[in-house]
């Protein structure tokens, strides 16, 4: 994708309003272009500015109160009780609380919100494998790897060739996950492909392996040594833990 | 009542003040009570936002007859040279009360979008499905939106 238009999609990008093939090229841009990595940050720094430093008004205790009691007092035309009416000021009072009940009803059909992490590495993980862009340094020699993506992104993350075991070292890329420019280390496993990415936590605690699940895709996350580490692939769960274990005792 | 919170935090960033928020929000949740029977969608959060940003129409027509609060802001080149890290570092910092000031001067159309996006956490389809915007506008609107608060940022840290 040319500069220009990447520009132009940033918010885009930024707001996680794109679909999995743009922000794949997107992402690819965006992790070699000084310009619009800063323009990316400045959105991302006045997000966390907005979120955490603008003032919420809350609600005054009393207003809630004030509005269910002047709720009518007939329950709405979804639930006809028209009999309420009668007992007049205890009906209405009845009538609010039904309100209430109403409009909880309705919320309860929201959906749950995906975690945007695992979206966005199952994202990248796939669009890797379409495109062309699998690897910027195709080789299976971690000596190589390392010191490749070291000088590129500010991070020394474990890149070890695990043939061995079974999980055969096939390269690395620059990749942009999460809001994070990340490191992308490939890996098979028979036929399939392990993209693990790694990249500077906000959390520099180390946090055990966890497990997620979506789209026959399995991620596993975790933190080590103040980077965040999340493995994807279409490999058995079983597989990819054990892989896992492998890298962190690296 | 759901959402309560949501409500009135966008009435209180749109009026500029509490009492007229309560009017607006107790406005749209009886609208709401009226028509839930035409509620069809599956997120009543935007359906209730949108009925909360109808009301807060109406009560500009009644109280501010004549002041355009959603006049077309100016279209402004949309770009400033980054400095790389720099700006976005000092950005995190700004404090709360700086930022209250600076948001409460920006056009109403520029404030609503960023509650919607930034602390409502709502996608571009919801965005424009509450202010009533073409859905292909809300990614520039929001664009200018946070280029004006950082401009009057910058500005505001030049003139201590």
């Amino acid at each position: 994708m040319n500069h220009d238009r990447a520009k132009a999609l940033l918010p885009a990008y930024a707001d996680r309003q794109t679909g999995p093939i743009r922000r794949f090229l997107l992402g690819l841009h965006i992790a070699r272009c000084t310009s619009c990595l800063a323009e990316l940050e400045a959105i991302h720094a006045m997000r966390t500015a907005i979120r955490t430093n603008l003032p919420i008004h809350r609600a005054p205790p009393s207003l809630a109160m004030r509005i269910g009691s002047a709720l009518p007092r007939e329950a709405p035309p979804v639930v006809r009780r028209p009999s309420f009416a009668r007992f007049g000021w205890a009906g209405s009072a009845m009538a609010g609380g039904l309100a209430g009940v109403v409009l909880t009803l309705a919320v309860t059909r929201l959906t749950p919100r995906p975690d945007p992490l695992v979206a966005d590495v199952i994202a990248d993980h796939v669009r890797s494998m379409m495109g062309e862009h699998l690897m910027d340094v195709p080789t299976s020699d971690q000596h190589t790897v390392k010191p490749w993506l070291s000088a590129r992104l500010d991070l020394s993350p474990v890149v070890k060739d695990l043939a061995p075991e079974g999980y055969p070292l096939v390269g690395g890329r620059l990749d942009y996950v999460d809001g994070h420019r990340a490191a992308a280390i490939v890996y098979r496993r028979d036929k399939h492909v392990i993209n693990l990415f790694a990249f500077v936590s906000d959390d520099r605690s180390d946090a055990a392996p966890v497990r997620d699940s979506r789209d026959g895709f399995n991620v596993i996350r975790w933190r080590m040594g103040g980077l965040t580490y999340v493995a994807v692939s279409d490999v058995e769960a079983a597989q990819l833990m054990a892989f896992v274990r492998l890298v962190e005792s690296g | 009542m759901p959402h309560l919170g949501a409500a009135f935090n966008l009435a209180r960033w749109l009026t500029g003040n509490t009492t007229d928020a309560e009017d607006v929000v107790q406005d749209a949740y009886l609208r709401a009570f009226r028509y839930l029977d035409a509620f069809r969608g599956d997120n009543f959060r935007v359906w209730l936002l949108t009925i909360v940003r109808n009301s807060f129409l109406d009560w500009l027509k009644d109280n501010r007859s004549g002041r355009l609060v959603f006049q077309p802001a100016p279209v402004e080149s949309d770009w400033i040279d980054p400095t790389p890290g720099a700006e976005a570092m000092l950005l995190e910092r700004v404090d709360s009360e700086t930022l209250a000031i600076l948001m409460a001067r920006l056009p109403a159309e520029y404030r609503e979008v960023l509650i919607l996006r930034e602390i409502e956490d709502m996608s571009y389809k919801d965005i424009a499905e509450v202010t009533g915007i073409p859905a292909g506008t809300v990614m520039s609107r929001l664009s200018r939106a946070r280029l004006a608060l950082r401009k009057a940022w910058i500005a505001n840290e030049k003139t201590p």
